[in-house]
């Protein structure tokens, strides 16, 4: 049930954040361009000494003056299309752009294909679905349906649309683009593949009005009634066959945006493209927003779309470190948080890699991390505060249980008694209880007296925060007279080194979905071989895991759940470390009316849904905020506009003069003889 | 096919051959063999990636394709399920016929990814590396004529110094000065990208427009690559500045200027071709650093983001036409030779 994509993965925000790329220490640049301006005129000036002596020379004055002539000609040339652009002041018709830094590209515009989260971004700007998320606790609410009810069974679900939303096309939106999505869903395919979890049991798709919607299941579903599937126009895709639709990229073509229903509509972009822009839809059945444009730059490195930021050539940066947080904040008319995102991350064990074939061992993990009570001892072998404020710049949260905070429905709280604290003693103490008893050498034993060994750490190599947790657990380790090495692997090799069972312990994250089916199910005898990475495997917590995904009542649901996680918690596959944090800095002076889902403490963009699009105002619209509730306020202050303008004709002008420098030494020198020389 | 390779053509002395036919013959030769090595690099692309440690499937779908059903529709519907000999058949049949496949992590034809991408790099390092050319070779030949001279010190410490300096970091300077502004200098161009959204790049003003975004990467690859031609002209000239041939020159009463333009630098020129004949091929590769650090859309990038998936189509097809553009540039380059000096084809 992933709606979006996982934070940690190769290809996830991970990457971005801890791409510690050098900071440029300002007094250095301050001496730099000092000393290059210095040195630009001291040149100009000599040239000019010197042009009265070169004149003297033969066809000298001439070539002078023609060069000028030309020189002065491209400098008109060049600045007459900027003027010719809007002027600085000319406010009033400009329409209200949002600029938006992201840090990776889109991966596809079809919602069938797409995987990173900022995919998920565009299509939720495109395309509405039938329920959204609320901001408070991203639960389901109402979108394209206005409401739904539920047979007693909970076999059947019946959902009633809106009558008043049109295609941007503008054919009439009804049941049968539902049934239509849907159908193409369960067909299977690759829409199935990025979508299907949520129609898990659905054996038909009725449409018995253009109103109503009704699904029919074998099987009770519990993440029912969400369904965040975005709605395609039939009339649009029903000439996609399912061969193309593996490839099919659903861009603007010829200058016409991409038909959807959302509140904006895409007008520009590619896939990997580095601009995407979007227009406002005019006819949006939720009101029509207050901005006219969106438009997401892909920036490649985190310090140039910083500085973009501090110069206003974009208004918002999604996924920056927690330096860069640190860095922005206290910037008058920039607002810098980390918003908690929830995921976590986590220092797993080889909990029993076998062969899901034959049932047979595999891999050679130390028998120590085998052991459930030797796992849960070094529960309290973290430093969880020290390893927030160090490895991760004091942004995020410690870490306990595989249900961040965020979901505070499902999520279990360890008690009091058992609660993940930093304390050496008391691990010592559950270590001797269990066997592992301090031996000759100074080091721990194995209950039957054979050493332990170096347990192996593995961190990733893409990732500082994993290399400096892994440290830090060495470092407690050895405080436990237990011996360890680290070593860091690129992602890929470190999967396979997974999957093959060759490991101790190593670090990586997920990203939790607001339905905890699929996190849930990372951790089933199932996903041995698959997407378990722990090699955990036991018949309750699966029984359990069975029973979850087909409970109607959603407080028997939680207690489920709950129940899960406190078998992982004693169990202790993983240690949970942190709930993970996305760093976000945004132009205040310039936008109002932005909130953070979860509210409070959680995330401006990149949220489930596209509120903040829809309701973003202008600043100098910002006491018409809707709500008080956590919506920013900002200072009021509007920005530069004219920046780009003024940036252009002055930049030209730089380029010119010091070609026009440039030119005016190589004609110096071409005209000088030996004896000039010497 | 390196340029090394003319010189060890076969000497044959035995057949009497007319000018023409032996060009014919030398032309057709350096040709086979430019084929020999694109059919070469085909079949080690293929493997060389494969033999890389990483499952596409595995990478893209974490958190996504949640059951190994879905993974294996993955796998099915992008031909990695099938054995690697099968998959290096549609390959090459594929590559044959013009098509170069999927693009596995943006699902759509490797062949329009790589048209979208090339071109920002064809703009960004073709234009670095002819004013790099021009600036490298004038530099060169002043320092050099002026040897010891105050602007042959201060340019060969100055490229030198440009040279060693990391290309991403010239970058983020300029970036911090003349992008975002500092003290009494205003912020003049764009932070990265390669053009204004909203701007029809076809247009003037399109075209004034990327040429503003391009302003600062060009600069800073510029400045990377002048050492490269500036030392090599510097030096090349420095050989032939004690001949004779140029007191005659000078005897004749030439202007310095013209004894140095048209008699020591044409002389001197010849590696500074083969420098750029080889360089024109390193063009479509991209710059990696200067594309990441203002976020524009080359090849350089592509390929590099598509180690990490591993996205196969996508490295196979850079690989190619990057391949592709060096033994072309280096056949060029061959044929050229042979027409400026015959005794390449003996």
């Amino acid at each position: 049930m992933s709606n979006r994509s996982v934070v940690p993965g190769p290809l996830g925000g991970e990457m971005g954040r801890d791409l510690g790329g050098p900071r440029v220490v300002e007094p250095v640049k301050r001496v730099r361009a000092r000393d290059a301006v210095l040195g630009v005129l001291e040149g100009f000036r000599a040239g000019q000494r010197r042009r009265g002596r070169r004149l003297i020379g033969r066809h000298g004055g001439q070539g002078i003056a023609v060069r000028l002539f030309a020189v002065f000609g491209v400098v008109l040339a060049s600045l007459a299309p900027g003027l010719t652009l809007s002027p600085a002041g000319a406010a009033e018709s400009d329409p209200v752009r949002f600029t938006v830094a992201y840090l990776n590209e889109v991966d596809s515009f079809n919602p069938f294909l797409g995987i990173e989260a900022e995919s998920f971004e565009m299509w939720a700007l495109m395309y509405d679905s039938l329920t959204g998320y609320t901001m408070a606790d991203m639960a389901p609410e109402p979108s394209l349906a206005t409401g739904w009810e539920t047979s007693e069974d909970g076999l059947t679900w019946t959902y009633t649309l809106r009558d008043d939303v049109t295609w941007s096309d503008g054919e009439q939106f009804t049941s049968e683009d539902v049934s239509y999505t849907y159908g193409r869903i369960l067909d299977g395919g690759p829409e199935r593949t990025t979508w299907g979890s949520y129609l898990k049991g659905v054996t038909d798709v009725a449409t018995p009005d253009d109103t109503t919607v009704v699904l029919t299941f074998d099987k009770v579903s519990s993440s029912m009634p969400l369904l965040p599937i975005p709605i395609i126009p039939e009339h649009v895709w029903s000439s996609i066959s399912e061969d193309e639709v593996k490839s099919f990229g659903n861009e603007p073509t010829d200058g016409q945006p991409v038909v959807g229903s959302g509140a904006f509509r895409l007008v520009e972009g590619t896939a990997g493209g580095s601009t995407y822009r979007f227009e406002v839809n005019p006819d949006y059945w939720e009101g029509v927003p207050h901005i006219d444009e969106i438009v997401f730059r892909v920036y490649k490195s985190e310090d140039p779309a910083i500085q973009a930021l501090i110069k206003g050539e974009v208004d918002f940066v999604e996924g920056i470190s927690a330096l860069q947080v640190k860095a922005l904040q206290g910037r008058d008319g920039i607002e810098a948080t980390n918003g908690d995102s929830p995921g976590f991350d986590e220092i797993s064990f080889n909990a029993g890699s076998i062969d899901t074939k034959t049932g047979e061992p595999i891999g050679d993990p130390n028998p120590a991390v085998l052991d459930p009570a030797f796992r849960y001892a070094l529960n309290f072998a973290l430093d969880r505060d020290q390893i927030i404020d160090v490895a991760y710049q004091g942004a995020g949260q410690t870490g306990s249980t595989i249900i961040p905070p965020a979901y505070a429905g499902y999520r279990w709280e360890p008690p009091a008694e058992d609660a993940p604290t930093f304390d050496l003693e008391k691990a010592a103490q559950l270590l001797d209880e269990a066997g592992y008893t301090v031996g000759d050498d100074g080091f721990r034993t194995l209950p039957n007296g054979d050493p332990i060994g170096a347990l192996r750490l593995y961190a990733r190599t893409d990732s500082q925060t994993s290399l400096d947790v892994m440290e830090f657990f060495q470092e407690w380790l050895a405080q436990l007279d237990i011996d360890s090495e680290v070593r860091a692997f690129e992602s890929n090799n470190l999967t396979k080194i997974i999957l093959d069972g060759n490991f101790d312990a190593f670090e990586w994250g997920w990203y939790v979905e607001p339905d905890p089916t699929s996190m849930l199910s990372y951790m089933t005898c199932d996903q041995l071989g698959g997407w378990s990475d722990s090699w955990y495997c036991n018949e309750d917590y699966d029984a359990l895991f069975d029973q979850q995904q087909s409970e109607v009542d959603l407080a028997a649901r939680e207690a489920q759940v709950q129940q899960m996680q406190e078998m992982l918690y004693y169990d202790a596959p993983y240690l949970v470390t942190a709930y993970s944090s996305v760093g976000e800095a945004w132009r205040s002076d310039r936008f109002a009316c932005l909130q953070q889902q979860p509210d409070p403490g959680g995330v401006y963009l990149i949220q489930y849904g596209v509120h903040n699009y829809v309701n973003m105002r202008p600043v100098a619209e910002a006491d018409e905020c809707a709500g008080d509730s956590g919506l920013t306020q900002a200072a009021s202050e509007s920005g530069d506009d004219g920046g780009i303008t003024t940036g252009f004709l002055v930049g030209g002008g730089v380029v010119l003069l010091v070609l026009l420098g440039a030119g005016g030494v190589v004609a110096m020198r071409r005209r000088g003889t030996v004896g000039n020389r010497e | 096919m390196t340029i090394g390779a003319v010189t060890e053509a076969p000497v044959s002395v035995d057949q009497p051959r007319t000018r023409r036919r032996s060009y014919g013959r030398y032309a057709l030769g350096k040709s086979v063999g430019a084929l020999g090595s694109l059919g070469f690099v085909l079949v080690v692309n293929f493997f060389l990636f494969r033999i890389l440690p990483g499952d596409p499937g595995r990478n893209l779908g974490r958190g996504r394709m949640d059951s190994a059903e879905d993974l294996a529709a993955f796998n099915e519907a992008y031909g990695l399920d099938q054995a690697l000999p099968q998959q290096f058949l549609t390959f090459v049949r594929g590559t044959l016929s013009g098509d170069l496949g999927t693009s596995l992590r943006y699902r759509v034809p490797v062949s329009d990814l790589l048209v979208d991408r090339m071109w920002p790099t064809l703009l960004l390092v073709g234009t670095a590396t002819l004013l790099a050319t021009l600036i490298g070779v004038w530099i060169g030949v002043i320092g050099a004529w002026n040897r010891g001279g105050r602007f042959d010190r201060f340019s060969t410490g100055g490229s030198l110094t440009l040279y060693s300096m990391p290309e991403w970091w010239l970058g983020l300077l300029l970036i911090a000065t003349l992008a975002v502004g500092i003290g009494p200098i205003p912020g003049l161009f764009p932070t990265g990208g390669l053009s204004s959204p909203g701007v029809d790049a076809t247009s003037l003003m399109g075209t004034f427009d990327v040429a503003w975004h391009l302003a600062l990467p060009v600069t800073t690859l510029t400045l990377a690559y002048v050492a490269d031609y500036s030392l090599i002209m510097r030096s090349s000239l420095l050989d032939e500045i004690g001949e004779d041939y140029l007191t005659t020159a000078r005897a004749k009463g030439l202007r310095d200027v013209q004894v140095r333009n048209r008699h020591a630098v044409r002389n001197a020129l010849l590696p500074t071709t083969t420098l750029v004949a080889l360089n024109i091929g390193f063009v479509v590769t991209g710059a990696i650093t200067v594309e990441t650090v203002f976020s524009i859309p080359g090849l350089g990038l592509l390929s590099t983001e598509a180690l990490e998936v591993p996205d196969y189509p996508v490295l196979q097809g850079a690989f190619l036409v990057a391949s592709a553009a060096v033994i072309v540039a280096n056949l060029a380059a061959n044929l050229v030779y042979g027409v400026l000096d015959p005794r390449v084809r003996a």
